[in-house]
């Protein structure tokens, strides 16, 4: 039970971070793409 | 977010969660125990990919950092800012995850074996490159120590791979280079579906991780060039 016990850890770690860090990227995607949408709003589109 | 990266995102993520699913059965409930280690040799099925992610991603910042020195293009540091984070990523689990295997197998969470050591400088490395392009004084300036950063990141990836060899370490080597693998057919299907599923899982988060640079490129760009209308 010891050996399963460590790799529960092991396997909580891998795929907590990559969904964690998976779910970041979505929503500063949301939040940059919020940003950009602000500023071309202000300045009017340039690219 | 890119028309291209938009649709390499949306139709990653259902087969990267589909796959992070298969493989977690495949650990828990196919593949046999180890005789030795027992369970906790499993972790191997996710240690190993996350190390050789963690290589590909050197590579890739690598092109990306020859690229832009040579050329001084934008999308080469684009690449390399997004290769540099997920590399770090990766190469977070792979440090974390080998601890958890060694407490049981070596009776100890580190020892400052060669491989062991010289892993925790590519992380360290990695790391510099995102603290240079954070506190670089331009951004041109930033985006060339960096790669100037991850050039030196990736000539320590061979010094990982020859570290056992060179220094007699004690970090097991299951593959070597033209010998027949040692793995009993189950396992080493697993252990390839594992490596599959962190492909897939590092095309999906470099794909969205180059969308966020390009998109956080364009706002700079409109605040600067809205500043400099004002000035």
């Amino acid at each position: 039970m010891k050996g399963y016990s460590f790799l529960m850890w092991a396997y909580n770690v891998v795929w907590i971070g990559l969904v964690a860090y998976l779910a970041f990227l979505v929503v500063r995607v949301r939040k940059v793409s919020e940003r950009l949408d602000r500023l071309e709003r202000k300045t009017g589109p340039r690219s | 977010m890119d028309g291209f990266l938009r649709r390499a995102a949306i139709v990653l993520l259902p087969i990267a969660m589909v796959m992070m699913l298969a493989a977690i059965w495949m650990v828990f409930a196919y593949v046999p125990d180890e005789r030795v280690m027992g369970p906790v040799q499993r972790i191997f099925y996710f240690h190993v990919p996350a190390a050789i992610i963690t290589f590909f991603s050197v590579f890739v910042l690598l092109a990306g950092s020859i690229g832009y020195l040579w050329t001084r293009h934008t999308a080469w540091d684009q690449l390399s800012r997004a290769a540099t984070e997920i590399g770090l990523l990766f190469c977070t689990i792979v440090l974390i995850t080998g601890p958890i295997w060694a407490k049981p197998a070596w009776g100890t969470w580190w020892t400052w074996e060669a491989r062991l050591t010289t892993t925790l400088v590519l992380w360290l490395l990695l790391a510099a490159c995102m603290m240079v392009r954070a506190y670089a004084d331009n951004r041109d300036l930033g985006a060339r120590l960096a790669s100037v950063l991850g050039i030196i990141a990736a000539l320590d990836v061979p010094i990982i791979y020859k570290a056992v060899d060179w220094w007699r370490g004690q970090h097991p080597v299951v593959f070597k280079a033209g010998e027949k693998t040692p793995l009993e057919p189950r396992m080493l299907r697993t252990f390839l579906f594992c490596m599959a599923t962190f492909f897939v899982f590092y095309g999906l988060l470099l794909a969205i991780r180059v969308a966020i640079v390009r998109l956080e490129d364009r706002c700079q760009a409109l605040v600067e060039a809205s500043s400099g209308d004002r000035a």
